[in-house]
């Protein structure tokens, strides 16, 4: 449906004159006997609608049934109509709801049955409602503005429902006559503003209600078009549940409804808990629910002819889940002549609104796919399942409703700000466990679950240099690392070459994010201070010796150093291709597995290492200090010593200090050590 | 997007072509040989579309059903006899009734429909279909517009001046037109021979079966990947918005919702995700779709061995229970979720949502839609216990609250009912008895129906008579109050009839010493 269609726009004009005060002549028993009531009480007479009554719910019950299905963009305006014209709400979002119109309608009461006859009529209303139309509603006026030169196609049709008690025949032609005559008038003074439009297409529905048990004195006509922009409908229609129904067709026909029948339903009050009893309940909906059943002319309609007017609905039966798996969703059946099942729609409510959901039941297109696993990287094992299924987690979506504004004072997209996050989350994310060492370490998950961040706190910047403490403490006493052994021949990188290969991909993650804020370049700066690089790298990297060094696997550990290993080294990715039919499963490396980097104890020589640091003196020179020193006195010109350092002893333990303080105390005091 | 090949194997399929050189081709040869190039480029580069033939003359035969075995439907185009004469209503009958039978009809197919443009003779021709369109009934009724989204194409074994000389090119556009001008008419550009109509089917192919790439992107993780079936351009207003929307070729990860969350959302179409590694050229080296192909197999096992982002993706959703919402396009999203089938394969599978900033409502508009680290608190809990959605809608739907229709009687009768019940429970049903009287109250000066509130107030001054010797003297007071206030109210005097004014229990204190016991 076009949005700017006829049914954007609805005026009612309900007729508010003397005569609509007359009794429907309908009655309705409403004091209804209990059966253990005393005897031989009569009970009351029974009451009557008048046909403004009749009138007024009638329309309700259209305007229900209208804001139920279409919240939004089907839009109402409620006249009455007497000595003149009373328009209860405007076109407005807010005016509508039912509550309003309810509200409105109170407000002006049932009509005066001692009202002079003579200044009453129903054309103060007609008039009102062709003004009415022209009026722009506030979705004309967006689209208008949206489509700039374009905006001649924003329509304006609309359609007036008259409910009225007509004399004649030709009353009716006199009504229409002056509709016609309005809307030409009227035409032509929005041509000349801004604020109004033409109306470009009008459907009058006039109603002509009567007392039940009266002769009509008006008949029937079908839709026909008295000009090119006025098409006008007659209905005559006894008052009462007759007018009901005829407006719950009518609206079914102005908005493309259609209805279902389900039956079946069990009832849920404890007083019927545990027998069988079942209702049924019809629902209105757009009829494209009903697709299937139209194009295929699948013919189980049950059809019910009431009161002549032949009220169609399908007939769905409920099944009750067995399981609560679907939540608040309840399947429905179609009964079958041949008795096969065929479940073809779905109930379901959210935030309290019910939703009909086609299901399809034929064949599907997509049947027998290829599996996931039979694809592009199907043949990797070792994926990060765990870890991407963390950041999605991170990653989840959250309304924010009221508007937010950037510094410059620019609207906020929140939607933008979670591309924002996606982008910075995945600066980098390597996809697989044997592409990563630092994501396969618990000890560096506090710098990488913040580091991410678009700022940090000063305490985010104290995690992730306790993080790089951590690591260093890590690296001196020569802790095994979770490195990969795939794509590489024997037992892998010797443990200094692991610690390299972790401090590298240390360094990709942190230089990812310097530009998010300062902070993250004091992360970078700690990290660039503390990481392990001999001194002699940089001239050995002149030398350009990596390939031999490569292979030669009885040269000492310190020549091992040497090997150049980027993170994102294509190198890694070649082996694992390379190893081809071999056994992927190796790459789910951990920690622990045998195919793990050497034990510890088969280092003797960097066991020494944690010896006091006396030995400094004496023997070959550790790693430790060879790095410490380089570092302490390169740093000691660029940098402000770091607090811990300033207070070391032999460039020992004193980096840790206040981190085994903390840990020792289980309070933080801004990661100071102040204790002595 | 299935496709029905439908085959005209008239007498008129065998005239002769003249061509250079000494074999001797008839139009149908031609025919053939433009469907062997289309079954080709399908099998290759359209694996997951299913197709049928069917051969028709003033009688329809469904030759192949709906298949992905595209030798079946190659040794099928070399079995077909020649018969009598074209009649292709019935046939576009039979095609209605077999694309109904396997897809009902809300699938979207095409139609490829190779003729020559020789449309028949007498009762059957397209020319007396056509003219007796106007005369049909529901029961005859013509078989265009097919009963379901479709597309016809419409491929003649005949160039555009043959087909002017005669009605012909005039009688198939009318076809197009009456399947809502959705199909394309194409002919022979030139002399009739066998690269000329490989140029016509190549135009077909580029037009309908052209596989659609993409690259699928979260962040700075990306990979490339075919969306199977094409994602078609959606019209969303053809007054307002009348250029049709096309999806992006990328398609952007803007965040995850749990599945429970988006439950189960209405959606346009369905699609495969499937990741496809693409050479330097951009052309497609694998799918990962098996296949006899030698080389194709090792590029294959090689394409397997690289991560890929779509499988990563796919598990940790699976696992997860999450979807990832993906932008289509200006206002248009959709979601990527697992999808297992019925075996222990499972898929990526992308939906798209109706175009719109608001396609679902219980998730809002979602341009406001924004990361959780922006909220002051998690709004899933710290232990993940608690979720944003669904959101509530502005205005509650009228079953969703207490909204009172007394269209039938009965629903008036049971308001009543229910102002007795609590009359009778009176004083511990005060509040529900003024609740319900309020809530008729309402009702009745809403719609002008005054009589109601006599009807009611004399109702519960005859309850206030029936009251036992036992009961509260409060109900008493009660009543009595309730029926005169719904008196007042009947008078539609505006001082006692205003719509937002409540009748109050009235204040009694039968306690005695209630100081006391205080």
């Amino acid at each position: 449906m076009k949005i700017f269609s006829e049914s954007h726009k609805t005026v009612f004009v309900v007729d508010h004159c003397p005569y609509m005060a007359e009794s429907c002549r309908q009655h309705v028993e409403f004091d209804m006997l209990v059966k253990n009531r005393t005897q031989g009480i009569i009970p009351l007479a029974p009451i009557s609608k008048s046909l403004w009554t009749c009138s007024v719910e009638s329309s309700m019950e259209y305007c229900r049934i209208m804001y139920d299905i279409f919240p939004f963009k089907k839009l109402v305006n409620f006249i009455v109509s007497d000595s003149g014209a009373h328009v209860l709400n405007s076109w407005t979002q807010e005016d509508q709801n039912l509550q309003e119109l309810m509200a409105a309608l109170a407000a002006v009461g049932p009509p005066n049955p001692r009202a002079d006859p003579e200044c009453c009529s129903i054309l103060h209303g007609l008039v009102a409602a062709v003004e009415t139309l022209c009026k722009i509603t506030e979705y004309q006026h967006e689209a208008r503005t949206l489509l700039m030169e374009n905006a001649e196609r924003v329509g304006n049709r609309g359609r007036i429902i008259c409910i009225t008690n007509a004399k004649s025949d030709s009353h009716v032609r006199m009504l229409e006559d002056c509709v016609q005559e309005t809307i030409h008038e009227h035409n032509k003074l929005a041509a000349n503003s801004d604020h109004l439009m033409q109306i470009q297409k009008c459907e009058l529905v006039l109603i002509h209600t009567y007392p039940v048990g009266e002769d009509s004195l008006v008949s029937d006509r079908p839709k026909k078009e008295l000009s090119p922009v006025l098409t006008s409908e007659v209905h005559s229609v006894r008052a009462g549940r007759h007018l009901a129904t005829k407006l719950n067709i009518l609206v079914q026909q102005h908005f493309d409804l259609a209805s279902t029948t389900i039956t079946n339903i069990p009832m849920k009050e404890e007083q019927h808990a545990n027998t069988s009893a079942n209702y049924d309940v019809e629902l209105l909906h757009h009829k494209d629910a009903h697709v299937d059943f139209l194009k295929s002319g699948d013919n189980h309609l049950s059809g019910s002819s009431r009161e002549g007017s032949f009220k169609e609905t399908i007939t769905l039966k409920w099944c009750t889940p067995r399981t609560n798996n679907i939540g608040r969703s309840v399947l429905l059946e179609q009964p079958r002549k041949s008795g096969s099942k065929v479940i073809s729609h779905m109930l379901s409510s959210h935030g309290g609104e019910i939703f009909l959901h086609v299901l399809s039941s034929s064949r599907s297109i997509l049947e027998d796919p290829p599996s996931i696993s039979e694809g592009c990287g199907g043949r990797v094992t070792d994926y990060r399942i765990t870890d991407f299924g963390e950041f999605m987690r991170e990653n989840r979506l959250t309304p924010f409703l009221d508007p937010r504004y950037k510094i410059d004072g620019s609207l906020e997209i929140p939607l933008e700000r979670a591309k924002d996050q996606l982008e910075k989350h995945t600066r980098y994310w390597p996809m697989i466990i044997s592409q990563t060492t630092i994501f396969n370490m618990q000890a560096v998950v506090p710098l990488a679950s913040v580091i991410v961040k678009e700022s940090l706190t000063e305490e985010d910047v104290l995690n992730c240099q306790k993080t790089i403490y951590n690591l260093v403490d890590m690296e001196r006493k020569n802790d095994p690392l979770p490195i990969s052994t795939v794509g590489t021949r024997g037992k892998g990188p010797k443990r200094d070459e692991q610690y390299r290969i972790m401090w590298n991909e240390l360094e990709t993650l942190v230089r990812a994010h310097i530009n998010n804020s300062e902070k993250h370049q004091r992360v970078l700066e700690c990290l660039m201070a503390c990481r392990s690089k001999p001194p002699e790298e940089e001239e050995r990297k002149k030398r350009g010796r990596k390939r031999e060094d490569k292979e030669d696997k009885s040269e000492k550990a310190v020549k091992d150093y040497e090997q150049e290993k980027s993170w994102q080294d294509s190198e890694r990715l070649k082996g694992i291709l390379e190893r081809g039919k071999e056994e992927l499963a190796e790459a789910e490396i951990i920690k622990d597995s045998p195919d793990s980097p050497e034990p510890p104890n088969k280092k003797p020589l960097v066991e020494t290492d944690e010896t006091p640091p006396v030995e400094k003196s004496k023997g070959p020179v550790s790693l430790l200090s060879l790095w410490s020193n380089r570092i302490n006195t390169a740093n000691s010109r660029k940098h402000q010593e770091f607090a811990g350092r300033l207070n070391s002893v032999n460039n020992r333990a004193e980096l840790y200090q206040h981190l085994k303080e903390e840990n020792g105390m289980e309070t933080t005091e801004n990661g100071k050590a102040s204790r002595q | 997007m299935p496709t029905v090949v439908v085959m005209d194997v008239s007498l008129s399929m065998t005239r002769p072509v003249s061509i250079e050189g000494s074999e001797e081709y008839q139009r149908k040869h031609l025919a053939a040989h433009g469907l062997t190039m289309l079954f080709e480029h399908m099998a290759t580069n359209y694996k997951l579309e299913f197709t049928a033939l069917v051969v028709f003359s003033s009688l329809w035969e469904l030759m192949v059903p709906f298949t992905r075995d595209y030798n079946t439907l190659q040794e099928a185009l070399s079995n077909m006899d020649d018969y009598d004469k074209t009649c292709l209503e019935s046939a576009l009958v039979g095609v209605c009734n077999i694309v109904q039978q396997e897809w009902g009809g809300a699938i979207p197919c095409q139609v490829v429909l190779v003729t020559d443009g020789c449309l028949g003779i007498g009762r059957g021709s397209l020319r007396h279909s056509l003219a007796t369109h106007s005369q049909r009934s529901e029961s005859n009724r013509f078989p265009l517009p097919f009963p379901f989204p479709s597309k016809l194409y419409i491929m003649c074994m005949a160039n555009l001046e043959e087909l002017q000389s005669t009605d012909s090119l005039d009688c198939l556009e009318r076809l197009i037109d009456l399947n809502n001008g959705e199909g394309q008419i194409f002919t022979i550009d030139g002399p009739l021979c066998l690269k000329n109509v490989q140029s016509m089917f190549g135009k077909l192919i580029d037009l309908a079966y052209t596989p659609f790439h993409a690259v699928l992107k979260c962040g700075h993780l990306t990979a490339d990947v075919q969306v199977f079936p094409r994602p078609e351009p959606f019209v969303v207003d053809e007054e307002i918005d009348p250029i049709p929307k096309v999806i992006n070729t990328d398609l952007e990860i803007v965040g995850f919702i749990d599945i429970a969350d988006i439950s189960s959302p209405p959606v346009l179409s369905r699609h495969l995700v499937l990741p496809i590694a693409l050479n330097k050229e951009g052309d497609e080296v694998g799918t990962g779709i098996t296949d006899d192909n030698e080389d194709e197999n090792s590029a294959n096992q090689i394409a397997g061995k690289i991560p890929n982002f779509c499988v990563l993706l796919h598990g940790s959703l699976k696992v997860e229970g999450m979807v990832a919402i993906v932008q289509l396009g200006p206002e248009w999203h959709g979601m990527l979720y697992s999808q297992a089938d019925s075996k222990k394969k499972s898929n990526l599978m992308m939906s798209l949502f109706e175009p719109g900033p608001e396609p679902l409502p219980w998730l809002g508009k979602m341009a406001q839609l924004g990361p959780i680290s922006d909220a002051k608190e998690n709004p899933y809990g710290e232990d993940d216990n608690k979720s944003p959605f669904p959101l509530q809608p502005k205005n509650k739907r009228s079953y969703a609250q207490n909204v009172t229709v007394w269209i039938k009687p009965s629903g008036l009768q049971t308001d009543v009912q229910k102002i007795l019940r609590n009359a009778r429970k009176l004083p511990e049903k005060t509040q529900t008895f003024y609740k319900e009287l309020n809530r008729l109250r309402k009702a009745a000066l809403a719609f002008g129906f005054l009589d109601l509130l006599k009807g009611v107030a004399d109702m519960l001054e005859r309850e206030c008579t029936l009251l036992p010797d036992t009961a509260h003297p409060d109900a008493a007071f009660q009543l009595t109050h309730a029926a005169q206030q719904l008196k007042l109210a009947s008078t539609g005097t505006s001082e006692y009839a205003g719509y937002d004014h409540n009748i109050t229990p009235l204040q009694t204190d039968f306690s005695g010493s209630s100081a006391e016991r205080m």
